[in-house]
């Protein structure tokens, strides 16, 4: 696998706000990840510059091996569908799909006209009229049927009913499969994508808290549930990201883990395990005191 | 699918041609309601009537030029457009609008003095008095480079804004006012604006026009420095 994307020390200000800072990640080809963080958190500037479509404050970023800003060879291979694309007050639906297939070398018309007749999105209706449902609709198909080999969605859903997400989700990984290419969903709709996430990068606050396969993340955390008292005895010592409790009943969320040790001493007593779900896990994450927050990044 | 450096250029002509009805048919309709205004005028009045309503469609093209960048640049930049290739593409676009507007007018003219003359009522709409002057190529000329030079400098007037939002279109604008007031005042003092209007009569309709070309070519330069430090 190598790597198409390469960002170094990226760091954008404004002024004195600091949107991205001294962010460092790779991506490798044909892979899905998944940019997540809460909003404002500094994910769509990064997917800005990127696309080189706004300058870094300072760092480097290297796109299919080149610097993306003016580059035609570069930009040709990325598809960036962004919850703020605007349109040309006189554009109707047919128009952008039109000056997409001239945009996108891998466009494929045909497989276009299926979305579009998947989503019901009425060709003629004018960008400006659609609804905030169908506008991304329309991103979606673009995204999908451009099969750029670097293809960004920020935030793809705004507005799609459960029915229209849960078809982007499933034609997004049945057209991967056919078509494999990088993928980057930025969202924080974090439970819906888990499945179809291959890595994560998590983005607090303008830094990298978190890049790491889903695989490994899911071992990173566990929760355990039981009495309350027993479940204090067994926290004792351990990094314990969030507590909850019931009555009698309490559960903890530990990061770390769940080795044969821990398991041993939550059988002893009487304690239940249960996994932790990534959206679980990114909420504490980005919810939690900074001192959490440190020990995950270390 | 064609998409070389060229490719896409040409994909941002298209892109901004889509809308006909703004670039083909609008300026039309402006200068043409001036016109049939005039016309019924004219059957009313004896004398003739020389008007300057086609400055109406001059007038326009300063507008689109100003409109077509936040109406074009942040979709085109958003798809991935380089910002060398919108200007290029939108370069192509107005040329073509140009050529189509200069050659429309030029034919006006004609119709207005040697095939219709005076449109029958006395009025002259297309072909004035120094305006009109010379052959038709000459017109055809004169057309464009007014057209251009009008475009660009709405499009310079929208890079400015677009680079440097509402400060920087205050601080322009504040400038021009300044270097406006400081001139007309040295100009006043020295008694420069009789010379000025001497000097102007002397000049022909084509040697105006082609003034603009440098003047135009300047505010082509700087847009495309600004749009290239341009964000979206």
């Amino acid at each position: 696998m190598s790597a198409i994307v390469k960002v170094s020390n990226l760091t954008k200000t404004y002024g004195d706000t600091t949107a991205v800072q001294d962010v460092s990640f790779e991506l490798e080809e044909n892979k899905i990840y998944g940019l997540l963080g809460r909003n404002g958190a500094g994910k769509t500037t990064i997917m800005h510059m990127l696309t080189a479509q706004q300058f870094a404050s300072s760092g480097d970023i290297q796109v299919f091996g080149a610097a993306p800003y003016e580059n035609e060879s570069v930009l040709r291979r990325i598809c960036f569908i962004k919850e703020s694309q605007k349109y040309p007050a006189t554009f109707n639906v047919k128009d952008v799909l039109e000056v997409s297939a001239m945009l996108h070398p891998n466009w494929d018309a045909a497989y276009a006209s299926e979305l579009t007749a998947a989503f019901g999105l009425p060709l003629k209706r004018r960008m400006q009229k659609l609804s905030r449902g169908m506008l991304s609709a329309v991103g979606v198909v673009v995204g999908l049927a451009s099969r750029a080999p670097l293809t960004i969605f920020d935030e793809p859903y705004l507005g799609l009913d459960a029915v229209a997400r849960s078809m982007f989700y499933d034609r997004l990984l049945a057209d991967y499969a056919e078509h494999p290419r990088t993928v980057i969903l930025s969202t924080h709709l974090i439970d819906e994508v888990s499945k179809l996430l291959e890595h994560v990068l998590l983005i607090d606050q303008g830094r990298l808290l978190l890049n790491e396969d889903v695989e490994r993340l899911s071992g990173m955390a566990y929760s355990v549930v039981g009495a309350a008292a027993r479940i204090e005895s067994f926290a004792a010592g351990k990094q314990v990201l969030s507590r909850e409790s019931m009555g009698a009943i309490a559960s903890a969320t530990i990061l770390g883990e769940a080795g044969v040790q821990e398991r041993r001493e939550a059988a002893e007593r009487g304690l239940e395990f249960t996994p932790v779900s990534l959206q679980q896990l990114i909420v504490h994450l980005t919810g939690g005191k900074n001192g959490e927050k440190e020990a995950v990044t270390r | 699918m064609n998409t070389t450096v060229n490719g896409r250029m040409k994909a941002v002509t298209s892109t901004i041609l889509k809308d006909k009805w703004s670039w083909f048919f609008l300026p039309w309709v402006i200068a043409g309601s001036s016109f049939v205004v005039n016309l019924i005028t004219s059957i009313f009045v004896k004398d003739e009537i020389k008007t300057g309503g086609v400055s109406s469609l001059y007038i326009y093209m300063l507008v689109a030029g100003i409109i077509s960048v936040s109406n074009t640049l942040p979709f085109l930049l958003g798809f991935n457009v380089r910002r060398s290739d919108y200007f290029w593409g939108i370069g192509r676009a107005i040329g073509l609008v140009g050529v189509c507007c200069a050659a429309g007018l030029t034919l006006l003219s004609f119709i207005e003095i040697d095939v219709v003359p005076g449109w029958g009522t006395g009025l002259y709409f297309f072909h004035l008095p120094y305006y009109s002057d010379g052959p038709a190529p000459v017109q055809f000329i004169i057309n464009f480079l007014l057209i251009v030079f009008l475009f660009y400098t709405g499009f310079l007037i929208a890079c400015i804004g677009k680079r440097f939002g509402k400060t920087g279109m205050y601080a322009f604008f504040l400038a021009w006012i300044a270097l406006g007031t400081v001139g007309s005042y040295v100009m006043t003092a020295q008694g420069y604006w009789m010379d000025l209007w001497n000097w102007l009569s002397d000049q022909s309709m084509l040697e105006i026009a082609g003034g603009t070309a440098p003047v135009t070519l300047i505010c082509m330069a700087l847009s495309y420095m600004l749009l290239r430090r341009t964000s979206v």
